[in-house]
């Protein structure tokens, strides 16, 4: 048995922790195994076949499937706004969520109650928060619409087709999102900067250095590792997410709102094209294994240094 | 601790079996003892909510009668294609499956109900040929569905709006909607939308893009099958929805679900609409201030004076292959066609009998039977039942049937056209070029491209014939 | 500290609380819009929004609890909150029992390889759903287990699993190696020394885990939509919409109503546990 270099010399693992190791962690992954990596072997598998409504009588395609689906606009739109989405809500939930989390560090009357209502949003189910929201940008009864009709910011006449035009309705599918993600990032945020200890702060106000200065300059490298775990979880839940689109838009207009989550469940299961809506899938997954290996890996190399 | 590792990890073996299993090997039917005696019926929430109070008892009763334990499960109509796909893949779930638009993606996996058709043809005499056309595969002659019922798709007008721009009874051709678009803006500023034609994914805008197609003269696949969606017809009804657009329409109709031309309509923010009588009857239940104003035209006409429109629902009950109780299931389709009458009117005129015959008297001689079903539907809109002021404000329903037809008219209603249908490549292509996104030939190219391919993948499984004339 | 003038302190202070204003309100409008909703006659709802004179933030007619009583009165809300939570309470002990000593074993028992094991089992949890949909179909009918909440409890851990086994590893590696090997020195076993120093320890870890399952088994619904049919014994996130988006018409006040009472008892569990939640999860994911 070699001493592993990660491992100082005292901790080397004994024989019979091992065996123990093995065995506490024989369920999960025998679990694992078969409820996820072998149905993901099939769902392969059906991506190379013309199978429909997922029944197991069909013949091979090749990749038949994935020529049609690279070369059709909705997928490449799609595709596009993958990207677009996850980048720009992102971006926003950590802008915003830095500045909420300095806010709420802050003491201040009411901060309880201030906590629980901003905290509301990610504990409400998501089907249920998005009709909330359709209700909200309804093209008759939208209130938004209302309010900036009555502030002036409308003339009459004209008037804003929330889920209508595909940039206000990618709008609006950020807006949900950012709002549904930020008490998350939030809270992962304010960790990191309690963490922080306050004579580092000091230190640095001592210096002379401005808040600006002293954010960008001190508290970010500091709250490095935590920053990577919530961009991290936030791409994940992001990239992933159908539900929201499925609800909200089901990727119109005419299909420009779709992300690749959503058009996989269009052709795949309202469709009834199961190996199309696989190969579909499946360009989700080498963009998300190659994110979470570089960020897991980044946020221990910080954690490290 | 011991005992309960060994317990999963069984479980997992046991498991681990069964995926190998179906991924691999034929499929294992475990039976269930208590399947015999047993009908499931999967059926959607109806529009009419008065309809389900009235099925699932008559159901329930139908199951008493004959020794059966009958359950209904209700999902949204929304939701009606994504179950079905489940329980084909599961190979498991309900005997009896219902779909509202068409059941063609799914016939590979569902039995030949031509002689229920036989029965209910001996019964009743022939079945409307919308119908038929829904339900029936002519290249692999299959009767893969039954149709109990279907739903005429009149246009709604708002009769003030209208009558102030000199067309008290509504308009009557396309062209009309055009013209009035600006006029009705002016006369009614206080409407959003002077005309509500969806263009967004969903249902009511797939059957609304269809019309505006068939009117121009433009389809998918002509009656053999070859897809002709690239002609000049296509370009003309894509121009007119061009105009349409920004003559009477904005943004919203991109977003619309189901409910929403409804919802305008009754808030009196659009001036038309086209939509089944469901729309009217919650405006009279909720006795809501639009119901003086609520009236009704039948499909408009194309410039060469085509007037067709698509059916709005059309019931396809299935069963499935994998149904352990096929023969009940085939006499419960029966016995629904039977109560064509109560269903007729649970649902408050908006399903009508598939089966005319099936409305009529049951001493009428055979041959009658049709006649005599029509007649009597035509008394119920005549003089609306529930309530309509005038009383026959819905009678146009009653001849609605010659410019009614079928999704993929001019041919039948096969499996590609139903893919075509689910994964809305016709009302993607009406929205790109109404809005400019796309010019009109490039709306059309595109989807014509992405038709051919659904086509040709079903050719080869050798469900849908054509394709030697493919434009 | 540096002092600084009045007149500064309060521009900060002013900044500071209509910034957090900002944030409540963006963060609770749609809430208060479904109070609103939830109670408004339905002749007050359903005014276009382009008239002015109309303010929809108000009742410009009395309040009624129709809507209220379509949703207690005429679906089976309460029997989907009930099955919801049934089904949550399963899926999250098995996720425990299964990441528990997984998450251990991750953190303490294995060597280099668990490290790569660890992202490995992290990376099943990105897997889409709709790739798994079919394979599960088949699964839970195999195994008859269609339209019975034991599908769900099979199906669910497949995305909690993954993600609090490597949540836990994290957290278990946090934990100070002295104290289970000084218990360990003193007679202890292994296992005696993870049961009676190690989960205790733990606690702020588990319960991250729990809530987090919770909230993953009470959003989910394409599943609960494909494997449940029975309106029975539907999950809430399926059933609310089932039962009142009839196609043509949504029944937005009991819908809005719906989605209120979901939503705000688990906003207050949540707020019982935010501390050590953030605690665990922070702790779990950098370590």
């Amino acid at each position: 048995m070699s001493v592993s270099p990660a491992l100082a010399a005292g901790d080397t693992i004994r024989r019979s922790d091992r065996r123990l190791g093995v065995v506490m962690l024989t369920p999960a992954l025998a679990y694992i195994t078969v409820l996820v990596a072998l149905p993901f072997l099939l769902a392969l598998f059906l991506s190379l076949t013309n199978s429909s409504a997922g029944s197991l009588d069909f013949s091979f395609v090749g990749l038949a499937n994935f020529r049609s689906v690279i070369a059709n606009p909705v997928f490449q739109r799609s595709l596009q706004n993958t990207f677009v989405f996850t980048l720009v809500s992102q971006s926003l939930v950590m802008l915003l969520g830095n500045i909420l989390a300095r806010a709420l560090l802050r003491p201040f009357f009411g901060k309880a109650l201030a906590r629980f209502l901003i905290l509301m949003p990610w504990a409400a189910p998501i089907s249920l928060a998005t009709l909330g929201w359709l209700w909200i940008y309804d093209s008759t009864f939208s209130v938004i619409n209302w309010v900036l009709l009555v502030t002036g910011w409308l003339e009459p006449g004209q008037w804003y087709y929330w889920l209508g035009d595909t940039t206000l309705a990618m709008i609006a599918i950020i807006t949900i999102h950012v709002w549904r993600m930020l008490p998350f990032s939030t809270v992962i945020l304010l960790a990191g900067l309690t963490s922080i200890p306050n004579e580092v702060r000091e230190a640095a106000a001592i210096d002379g250095a401005g808040m600006l200065a002293r954010i960008f300059q001190v508290e970010i490298p500091m709250m490095k590792p935590i920053l990577t775990v919530a961009v991290l979880f936030g791409v994940v839940f992001t990239f992933t997410d159908m539900s929201l689109v499925y609800l909200l838009t089901r990727g119109g207009p005419y299909n420009s709102t779709h992300v690749l989550a959503s058009l996989a469940f269009q052709d795949g299961v309202l469709g009834g094209d199961v190996g199309r809506g696989a190969a579909v899938a499946i360009f989700l997954v080498p963009v998300l294994v190659v994110l979470a290996i570089f960020m897991l890996r980044a946020s221990r190399r910080a954690e490290v240094v | 601790m011991q005992t309960r590792r060994q317990f999963i990890m069984r479980g997992g073996t046991l498991v681990a079996a069964g995926v190998a299993a179906a991924a691999t090997g034929p499929t294992i039917l475990v039976r269930d003892a208590r399947a015999a005696g047993q009908l499931k019926i999967l059926q959607w929430s109806h529009f009419v909510p008065a309809y389900d109070k009235w099925f699932d008892p008559f159901a329930k009763e139908w199951g008493a009668k004959h020794g059966l334990e009958v359950t209904v499960d209700h999902v949204g109509f929304a939701d009606v294609v994504p179950r079905a796909t489940a329980e084909v893949a599961a190979q498991s779930g309900h005997d009896i499956h219902m779909f509202l638009g068409l059941a063609s993606a799914f016939e590979e996996h569902v039995i030949d109900l031509a002689d229920v058709v036989t029965t209910l043809e001996k019964k009743y005499g022939k079945q409307v040929e919308l119908a038929h056309r829904s339900t029936y595969n002519p290249f692999t002659k299959k009767q893969f569905a039954l149709s109990d019922m279907w739903v005429p798709d009149p246009g709604n007008y708002h009769k003030q709006a209208w009558t102030k721009i000199g067309m008290e009874n509504g308009p009557t051709t396309y062209e009309d909607l055009v013209k009035a678009g600006p006029e009705i803006k002016k006369a009614m500023p206080q409407m959003q939308i002077p005309i509500g034609i969806g263009l967004s994914q969903d249902i009511d805008s797939n059957m609304a893009v269809r019309n505006i197609l068939w009117c121009h003269g433009g389809s998918i696949q002509d009656k053999d099958s070859n897809v002709v969606l690239n002609s000049p017809e296509t370009l003309a009804a894509l121009d007119y929805a061009k105009r349409l657009y920004s003559a009477g329409m904005t943004q919203a109709v991109l977003s619309w679900n189901a409910a929403s031309n409804n919802q305008a309509f009754n808030a009196q923010q659009t001036a038309y609409i086209l939509n089944s009588i469901s729309a009217y009857r919650t405006a009279q239940d909720n006795k809501l201030p639009v119901l003086e104003n609520y009236f009704f035209t039948p499909a408009l006409k194309g410039p060469s004076g085509t007037q067709l429109a698509s059916e709005h629902v059309m019931s396809g009950y299935v069963v499935w292959k994998f149904s352990k109780n096929q023969d009940a299931a085939k006499q419960f389709l029966v016995a629904l066609v039977d109560a064509s009458r109560d269903s007729m009117m649970a649902s408050k005129l908006y399903n009508f009998p598939s089966f005319y015959g099936a409305a009529a008297e049951a001493s009428t001689p055979l041959a009658k039977k049709p006649e005599s079903g029509a007649a009597w539907i035509t008394a119920q809109c005549n003089k609306d039942p529930f309530g309509s002021n005038p009383p026959d404000k819905l009678a146009l329903l009653a001849r609605a049937q010659p410019w009614s037809t079928n999704l993929g008219y001019p041919g039948y209603g096969n499996p590609a056209e139903g893919e075509i249908f689910d994964t809305y490549v016709i009302t993607d292509m009406f929205a790109k070029a109404a809005t400019g996104a796309l010019s009109p030939k490039d709306a059309m190219a595109e989807a014509n491209t992405r038709a051919k391919q659904i086509f040709d993948k079903w050719r080869q499984k050798k469900m849908v014939g054509g394709g030697g004339k493919d434009k | 500290m540096l002092a600084r003038s009045p007149a500064r302190r309060a521009v900060s202070v002013v900044g500071h609380r209509l910034t957090v204003l900002f944030f409540i309100a963006f963060a609770i409008f749609p809430f208060y819009w479904m109070v609103v909703t939830s109670f408004k006659q339905n002749a007050d709802l359903y005014v276009g929004a382009t008239d002015v004179t109309h303010n929809p933030f108000i009742f410009n007619r009395a309040p009624t609890l129709d809507h209220l009583r379509t949703l207690f009165g005429q679906t089976l809300y309460l029997t989907w909150l009930t099955n919801t939570l049934v089904v949550g309470v399963v899926v999250v002990g098995i996720t425990l029992l299964l990441s528990v000593p997984a998450g251990y074993s991750l953190a303490r028992l294995t060597a280099r390889w668990g490290e790569r094991l660890s992202i490995a089992i992290f990376l099943t949890y990105l897997i889409p759903s709709t790739l798994l949909f079919i394979p599960f179909s088949r699964l839970v009918s195999l195994l008859g287990l269609q339209n019975s909440h034991w599908a769900l409890i099979l199906i669910y851990p497949t995305f909690t699993v993954p993600f609090c086994t490597w949540l836990l590893m994290g957290f278990f590696k946090s934990l100070p190696k002295e104290i289970e090997e000084s218990a360990m020195v003193d007679g202890c076993s292994r296992v005696g020394a993870i049961g009676r120093i190690v989960l205790p320890l733990a606690v702020p870890g588990l319960l991250t885990v729990v809530i987090f399952a919770l909230t993953l088994v009470i959003q989910e619904f394409v599943y609960s939509l494909t494997f449940i049919s029975s309106v029975e014994k539907m999950t809430v996130s399926v059933g609310v919409p089932v039962a009142l988006v009839r196609g043509d018409v949504y029944y937005w006040g009991s819908l809005m109503a719906a989605c209120l009472i979901t939503s705000v008892p688990i906003a207050i569990i949540y707020n019982f546990f935010l501390d050590r939640f953030i605690a665990g999860f922070t702790v779990g994911a950098i370590k």
